[in-house]
């Protein structure tokens, strides 16, 4: 069996020490456990590797500050108030929905809608143009065009609270450190 | 409220698998919206990822908001998690890739820094074995990190592999390269106290 040089005892020492080395190279890991035995400055190399697990699970780090978890929960956490608020909205926007499926179940579909509308609109240009009076409109219908106005404004702005509310939106860490 | 008191009782059990059944049920629960249950998982996961987080980056502060960020981006990930495998490894793979992505975002290397060095006063874990703790701080990040995965956040090899996305021969060879060089850094401090 030949001598192993130091330096090559020092690649190999942590398989060695781990005995993965006796596994795959037995011959080497016998030559190995020769020169430790003659070899001081290895030896010592060799204790190092071998102490060197426990220290690293033995090694202490500082506990957690206490405001960690609150700053974790309070990052991702949906602000109560934009919540409530968000549940809030469906009323409006229920009612105005009832009115309007009630109002065109009165006019026998959308295409009644559509002439009618088209038909208001005729009258209005013609009364622009000042050939004309201006036309009635239905009161009905421009409650039916309030509601549409209103129910489009109520939803664009739920939609912005919502998005908020999204948990996989970009979180909010708060600048809220160790206290 | 139960899921603390339920948590806790499953974390009395110790053994690894029933961590994994706990943290799976934690997780359960926290999918469908249990904040409860997701501040629960947080304090039972917040001393070893902060360890990690400190002895990775050597500063409380930034230590402090990188555990944050871990925890955070779990939280939007949490309906990424498949039930039927084990929750460690899903979760340290996050904690990693979040770690690296922090590092390159804002922190220089801590071979650049100079600030703990020497401070053992204001650092806690130097207090405990300064040339240990001096020669992680010295480690290239690339082999700091399976060796903290591995030693301090107690995961098996398998589970350091998948964490960091190699093989398992790849992550052996890292932790017995990282083992030398910091086995180089003990035996050459002790050196100089001779």
């Amino acid at each position: 069996m030949t001598a192993l040089a130091c330096a090559r005892v020092r690649v190999l020492l942590e398989a060695y020490v781990d005995g993965d080395l006796a596994l795959s190279d037995p011959q080497s890991a016998h030559a190995i456990r020769d020169h430790l035995l003659t070899c001081v400055d290895c030896r010592r190399q060799h204790e190092q590797a071998v102490s060197l697990p426990f220290r690293m699970k033995a090694l202490r780090s500082p506990a957690p500050p206490p405001s960690l978890i609150t700053g974790v929960m309070a990052s991702i956490a949906p602000l109560p108030q934009t919540s409530r608020r968000a549940w809030g909205l469906l009323i409006p926007e229920a009612l105005l929905g009832a009115f309007i499926l009630w109002y065109l179940s009165g006019l026998e579909g959308l295409t009644a809608i559509a002439s009618g509308a088209w038909s208001d609109l005729q009258g209005l240009a013609i009364w622009g143009s000042g050939s004309a009076p201006l036309p009635s409109v239905p009161v009905a219908d421009a409650l039916l065009l309030g509601a549409f106005i209103a129910l489009t404004a109520i939803a664009a702005y739920h939609l912005s609270v919502l998005s908020r509310l999204d948990p996989t939106s970009t979180p909010h860490l708060r600048e809220s450190r160790r206290t | 409220m139960y899921a603390h008191a339920g948590a806790e009782a499953l974390a009395m059990t110790g053994t690894p698998e029933a961590r994994a059944v706990a943290a799976g049920q934690l997780i359960r629960q926290a999918t469908g919206g249990d904040l409860d249950a997701f501040e629960e998982l947080v304090r039972r996961l917040q001393r070893r990822v902060y360890g990690f987080a400190y002895q990775h980056l050597r500063d409380l502060d930034e230590a402090y908001d990188l555990t944050q960020e871990i925890f955070v981006k779990l939280y939007r990930n949490l309906a990424r998690y498949d039930a039927e495998r084990p929750f460690e490894p899903w979760f340290w793979k996050l904690a990693a890739n979040t770690t690296i992505n922090y590092r390159r975002k804002r922190v220089p290397l801590p071979t650049d820094q100079s600030v703990d060095q020497g401070t053992g006063a204001a650092s806690p874990a130097l207090a405990h074995d300064p040339v240990l703790v001096g020669a992680l701080a010295q480690l290239d990040p690339a082999y700091r990190l399976p060796i903290l995965l591995h030693y301090y956040a107690d995961l098996p090899l398998e589970q350091v592999a998948r964490s960091l996305n190699l093989t398992i021969p790849a992550t052996k060879s890292r932790l017995h390269r990282a083992r030398a060089l910091l086995r180089n850094s003990l035996a050459e401090s002790e050196e100089l106290d001779r």
